[in-house]
């Protein structure tokens, strides 16, 4: 309860009081350093009173690219104007609205995009005058893809059909055909996960659907809940019904609003039409469903850290093992699944495995929703077969904007790092190299990359859903220090490696960005980032050094441009 | 997977006996190529409700069995492992290196340490340097905790004294000295959560947190406030539990314990040299350089007399003692003794050796030819002396943990050095898995055979010298070794049977279930035996009058106890080849169940169930108020204020036991459980068994935490020093010192309890827990 009441009493007062936080210590009887670790943990609670204007500006990727920095600059010059702390403005972690970069918020509640310096200044003085300002939420709008099967309608024939023959092992066998596997960026297969929970022990069991989508670059489930919130519901109850969980919450990102509104509607709307409750469609089967809003931070999508916070403690990830399949939440076995692949479900039941694996090309199989960022024509959610290749994507996206040259791509946000346009074949696995690249050559054309769980492994690259793509005027230091910047900020601090490496990592690009490295730097960093790589908790601390330690292998160009050729 | 559920062990909300943990299989390891078998699961403590649970054990625990070094910083043996340091990484196969503090043996697992993987090394090392440019050692003169960061990076062969490779940047996290006893300086702190889990799982005061996010992240108390202004006691848990030194001790109070004799403090460089010693905290040490002594005694001097109270164990550095019993058949425990006898009909005391002594003739199975005795060695009855040396490393544990009386004397022969320690010391020792593992075998070494002999089953049967020595050895290396807290379960009724123990140290407590609560039928102390009722109850000599391989009733450590079990293949073997053995259990057995039926049939239990369950057994001085006499008039009140500086230690409300009421006074319980956990042994047994709170008490309220009774009240007293007002710095303030107060039955004075001096109706009088039952039992007989 600790999460949920400290958002009520913000809500209330604004900000956490000293005197509200003692008088909930009495009523939960939980002592004050209990709640002041998780009050001080989470970016969403105010430990102070908030300014009568808080502005925040995205600082990371696609916004950068789009000159958040410079335009927090200028913001900061024009709070300067009003009396001192009544107007505040600071950077924030991606919002999650990389195609309408540069992204900002007002007062926490507010969310603009393609911001411009004139453009806030308005904001400001509005706000400061008490008005509301005009948010630019997204609206719910057709998707036109394949993975909404009911075209915009709310129809649950899936779950109707699958309720009129409930055969549990029928249907995990229909999610194996169809080659489903996690979109939230690691891939594990959908049916073997959901088999692990239905064959563990005990008999309460949880389904929570990630969606707390924090990768910068990544917006996809945005799309997905704003628009048809109704596939995730019902992904969500027939997971529970085959796991035989009782219970399942869908975790947001509280920078979601309209997305947190469209899913609580579609839930309320189903409670109302007996598609949750206690007796699902007449047949006796029984699911609860709820949301529930993060307090804020990226690590959250970590899925032991998103458990973590949902059982009121500071959002740090656990040593694994165990693994939530067998204790997750409140230590039973629990699904963790992403939006997107609870709202393939449906389909699949209705058309068949088949007709989810048929979709992939060049063998590859299935289909997947990809945010797609940075200095394209047309950024935005683009619907893909898996097997398609990067220069197909980029063509989807309307191609570069400004018709530059393709310089760079990152391929799963910032954790996967930076590839170049020509990657070297000797810092590839050689199986590779002999499979995909034509003999002779001495590189890899990265456009050529075949986009699949497969292709990618055997690259030994990450395959996000965000990919965001920079022209040849980017210079490579300045984004890798943006994106070791967003993991120190956004470590939980709970590991050596992570919360010290990752701000040594800060440091370390800082002197490469102004030329001021020591002899022997480079192999430093090196090290540092292999360390991170194996000793780090959780995936953050172990991707968290790939942008620096990619620049450095890929992109020597650009580190020597600003070391001015001295050497390492 | 190798994941232990909850679910293996029993229906869930109860805790796991210690029998049900020594039944799951071990599991066989390779660590560094050593090859090591490990049991599956050991006892942690649930820090949020204080329930015993059980945790997997762990590669660190399996690398201290295999002596393989692994380095650390965040963990310790008694704390569940946060695994944040990340310094303990090894090889296990696999993308990630695993921290072996938290990752649980696997088996047929091959782990390579920093020792063998060059990869780990590399790893470790780059962790290493990367705290130390990152933290700065703590200003002013706080090393003397020694610095577990620098030790370790020396392990790893990086100095510390040179500069970090990478950029040294250690912002100025700030300095809290707003504390009188402990100060903070964030700037040397390295986020271990040792702090953290020494105040809220070791301690539960539940006082410290982890505030903040990511590199910012640094502990706080409560909300955030400075640590003076904080709920925190000052029980020096954290600055104990601090491996650089950024919680470091002031010193505005010392504890001195042996202010009176003529001795002199031991340095924590000199204890540390030795092994009993190997792995405790320095800062513990240096905060607590008063509670060690060494002491030398010439031959011929004593060094402790049997009956004295005392709160202080002894380790034998060099020379030789004599152990004995100065008069041969003394009853040593008169107050014990007094309240067994007068509960001798309902309840029956299976206490052998010395208070068994003077009821010879209430259980047969009690005729014994040694006495154990609170030593690594078991008296002879004929010739009740015997010699202790340096190699039994320790004795007096019983005395120091659970405040008996001394059970025997000590001499020295040779000219003797010796160490003696309070209660928190040896507490802290007891809890070092290297001392535990010192101390369990001198055990198999020095004591099992005295210890076998004292069990006149055992001893009785097998009369032949040499026989009995065969069977000794081959126990000697089977038996395994249980220590157990007070409240912890061995097994319960019901239970499916398993092993068969032996009491080492202390007291176990044997109950049933009886509709309307628990009866207890026996307690069991050292020399004493248990279990073998329902290892029996399959073999037909025992009849069908209990049901087959099933407890019949609940054990429970009353105290701190030590048990030696013997698996029941290892008893059906026994049973199997010494057919004399085996009579004698049986009939021990038989004698047991038809007591125990006895007892079920005629206990009054609900007077002694009242009784048992107000904790009166253990008191030795009650203040009693005859309702029947009072009138309420508050004498006593105001004559303890009067003789206590006008606050009063005594409160007209309590208990009820029929027609008494039992005030809040102290009761000097024989087993106080007051002194568990006092962080400077302020309370204790001076030499008799008044229980005092001496002037070095540091205030930090575990005491009247830990009384059950509410006999301890915490009240601030002035300590003569000033402090700059906060608000007005030019005014000075009066410092204030929590301290505790308590009854002290006026010792102070001239030892008639002023209240009961005071009392003009005679309605208040001191009586021990037997003397009230015995009252009580007058009055209900004389009643229709």
């Amino acid at each position: 309860m600790i999460v949920q009441e400290l958002q009520k009493i913000q809500e209330r007062c604004g900000w956490l009081p000293p005197e509200e936080l003692v008088g909930l210590s009495t009523r939960l009887a939980v002592p004050l350093h209990r709640l002041h670790e998780v009050a001080s943990y989470y970016p969403l609670y105010r430990l102070k009173p908030p300014p009568k204007v808080d502005i925040k500006v995205c600082r990371d990727m696609a916004c950068h690219m789009a000159g958040a920095s410079r335009l927090r600059a200028e913001c900061e010059a024009v709070a300067a104007e009003y009396p001192a702390g009544e107007v505040a403005v600071s950077g924030v972690s991606c919002l999650g609205r990389c195609d309408g970069a540069v992204a900002a918020s007002v007062n926490d509640h507010h969310y603009l995009t393609r911001q411009t310096a004139e453009a806030l200044r308005a904001v400001i003085a509005s706000a400061h005058a008490g008005n509301a300002p005009h948010a630019h939420h997204h609206k719910a709008k057709p998707l036109g893809f394949k993975i909404d099967v009911y075209e915009g309608r709310p129809e649950y024939r899936a779950l109707a059909k699958w309720l009129s023959n409930p055969d549990a092992a029928a249907l995990l066998k229909e999610l194996e055909a169809s080659g489903l596997r996690g979109m939230g960026g690691a891939g594990f297969p959908t049916f073997r996960k959901w088999g692990a929970v239905r064959g563990a022990p005990g008999a309460t069991k949880y389904v929570v659907c990630n969606a707390d989508e924090s990768e910068p670059g990544t917006f996809k489930d945005r799309e997905l809940m704003i628009s048809a919130p109704w596939l995730v519901v019902e992904g969500i109850i027939l997971a529970g019904l085959v796991v035989g969980a009782g219970r399942g919450w869908i975790y947001i990102r509280h920078e979601y609003p309209e997305a947190i509104d469209a899913v609580r509607a579609e839930i309320a709307r189903a409670r109302s039409a007996g598609i949750l409750g206690s007796n699902i469609l007449g047949k006796g089967a029984s699911f609860e469903l709820d949301v529930f809003v993060s307090p804020g931070g990226y690590v959250q999508g970590e899925e032991s850290a998103l458990l973590e916070a949902m059982e009121d403690r500071r959002g740090e990830p656990r040593n694994k093992p165990p693994f939530p399949v067998f204790q997750g939440l409140f230590g039973k076995p629990t699904v963790i699944n992403n939006v997107e692949t609870l709202s393939w479900v449906p389909g699949i039941i209705i058309h068949g495995g088949a007709w989810y694996r048929d979709m992939g090309t060049r063998g590859a199989t299935g289909m997947r929703l990809v945010s797609i960022s940075g200095d394209v024509a047309k950024p935005g959610v683009y619907e893909v077969p898996f097997g398609q290749t990067m220069r197909e994507l980029l063509e989807t996206a309307g191609g570069m904007a400004g018709g530059k040259a393709f310089k760079a791509v990152a391929l799963s946000g910032p954790s996967g790092g930076f590839y170049p346009a020509r990657v070297p074949v000797g810092e590839l696995p050689p199986p590779f190299v002999a499979k995909r690249v034509p003999a002779g050559q001495p590189y890899f054309e990265i456009l050529d990359l075949q986009l699949d769980f497969g292709t990618c492994g055997e690259m030994a690259a990450m395959l996000g859903a965000a990919c965001v793509v920079y022209d040849e005027t980017r210079d490579m230091v300045d984004q890798a220090r943006n994106a070791v910047e967003f993991y120190r900020n956004e470590s939980c601090g709970k590991c050596v490696p992570c919360r010290v490496g990752g701000q040594k990592l800060v440091e370390m690009a800082g002197e490469l960005a102004e030329g001021r490295s020591p002899p022997g730097r480079l192999e430093l960093i090196r090290d540092l980032g292999e360390t991170m790589g194996i000793t780090s908790i959780c995936g953050l601390g172990q991707v968290a050094s790939n942008p620096v330690t990619s620049l450095l292998r890929y992109f020597p160009a650009d580190v020597g441009a600003v070391r001015g050729g001295r050497p390492t | 997977m190798n994941l232990i559920h909850h679910d293996d062990f029993g229906p869930e909300g109860l805790e796991p006996s210690v029998a049900e943990l020594l039944k799951v299989p071990p599991v066989t390891l390779k660590i560094d190529g050593i090859e090591i078998s490990v049991p599956r699961t050991i006892l942690a403590t649930d820090p949020n409700t204080g329930r015993k649970f059980p945790r997997p054990t762990t590669i660190y625990d399996a690398a201290i069995e295999a002596k393989v070094a692994v380095p650390v910083l965040c963990h310790r043996d008694h704390m569940t492992p946060a695994a944040v340091c990340r310094m303990c990484t090894v090889e296990v196969g696999g993308r990630v290196l695993a921290a072996a503090c938290h990752r649980a043996v696997e088996q047929g697992l091959d782990v390579k340490t920093h020792h063998t993987s060059a990869k780990v090394k590399k790893a470790v090392g780059i962790l290493a340097e990367l705290l130390l440019a990152d933290t700065r050692a703590p200003r002013g003169a706080h090393l003397e905790g020694g610095n577990e960061l620098h030790a370790v990076a020396k392990g790893l062969g990086i100095d510390p004294a040179q500069p970090p490779r990478f950029p040294l940047t250690v912002r100025d996290r700030g300095r809290d000295e707003s504390s009188l006893v402990i100060a903070v300086d964030h700037a040397a702190c390295i986020l271990c959560d040792r702090c953290v889990r020494g105040c809220n799982e070791v301690r539960n005061n539940q006082v410290l947190g982890r505030a903040g996010k990511g590199h910012m992240a640094r502990i706080a108390f409560d909300l955030d406030n400075p640590m003076g202004d904080s709920s925190c006691v000052s029980c020096g848990e954290c600055m104990v539990s601090c491996p650089t030194g950024a919680l470091s001790n002031r010193a505005v109070v010392e504890a001195k314990p042996w202010a009176a004799a003529k001795t002199s403090p031991v340095s924590p460089d000199d204890l540390l040299s030795h092994p009993l010693f190997d792995g405790i905290s320095k800062a513990f040490l240096a905060w607590n350089i008063n509670s060690v002594v060494r002491r030398t005694f010439e031959p011929g001097e004593i060094v402790c007399r049997e009956g004295e109270y005392g709160s202080s164990a002894f380790i034998i550095e060099e020379g030789e003692l004599e152990i004995f019993l100065q008069v041969e058949l003394k009853h040593v425990a008169k107050a014990k003794g007094s309240f067994r006898n007068s509960l001798m009909g309902l309840v029956r005391t299976v206490v052998p050796g010395l208070s068994r002594r003077e009821t010879p003739s209430e259980a047969p199975d009690a005729r014994r030819n040694t006495i154990p005795i609170d030593a690594p060695v078991s008296l002879d009855m004929a010739k009740p002396t015997a010699t202790l040396t340096p190699a039994d490393l320790l004795f007096g544990e019983m005395t120091c943990m659970s405040s008996y009386p001394r059970s025997a004397t000590v001499r020295a022969k040779t000219r003797v050095r010796l160490l003696e320690i309070q209660r928190n010391v040896l507490y802290t020792i007891q809890r070092s898995k290297k001392a535990k593992s010192m101390l369990d075998e001198v055990y198999r070494r020095r004591s099992i055979d005295s210890h076998l002999r004292g069990v006149s089953m055992f001893a009785d049967a097998i009369p032949d010298p040499a026989k009995f020595r065969s069977f000794v050895e081959e126990l000697r290396d089977k038996v395994r070794l249980v220590r157990l807290n007070p409240g912890d379960t061995v097994f319960r009724q019901g239970d499916p049977a398993d092993n068969y123990y032996l009491v080492r140290v202390g007291f176990v407590k044997v109950s049933t279930r009886k509709a309307g609560g628990e009866l207890a039928i026996a307690y069991i102390g050292p020399g004493g035996h248990f279990g073998e009722i329902a290892l029996l109850s399959r073999m037909e000599e025992l009849g069908s009058s209990v049901p087959p391989g099933i407890r019949t009733a609940t054990v429970a450590a009353l105290d701190h106890v030590d048990l030696v079990a013997i698996s029941p293949e290892d008893f059906r073997h026994i049973m199997d080849c010494y057919p004399a053995i085996k009579e004698g259990v049986l009939r021990e057995a038989r004698r047991r169940v038809e007591q125990n039926a006895r007892m079920n049939r005629g206990a009054t239990d609900a007077t002694l169930g009242e009784f048992l369950k107000q904790g009166l057994m253990d008191a030795q001085s009650l203040l009693v108020l005859d309702l029947a006499k009072c009138t309420r008039c508050d004498e006593c009140v105001k004559a303890c204020a009067d003789a206590h500086q006008g606050v009063t230690r005594l409160v007209r409300e309590g208990l009820r036991f029929e027609n008494y009421l039992v005030a809040s006074s102290c009761r000097s319980c024989l087993d106080p459980h007051c002194m568990v956990g006092c962080p400077v042994g302020s309370i204790r047994r001076r030499s008799s068994r008044e229980i005092v709170i001496e002037d070095w008490c540091i205030g930090c309220g575990k005491c009247a935490e830990n009384c059950p009774y509410g006999n301890i009240n915490m009240h601030p007293f002035p300590t003569g020093k000033k402090a700059p007002d906060p608000d007005n710095p030019s005014r000075q303030l009066p410092v204030m010192q929590q301290k505790a107060t308590m009854c002290d039955l006026c010792a102070s004075l001239d030892g008639t309890p002023s209240c009961v001096y005071a009392c003009p109706h005679d309605a208040a009088h001191r009586v021990s827990g037997g003397q009230l039952m015995a009252l009580a039992e007058k009055r209900l007989a004389a009643s229709p």
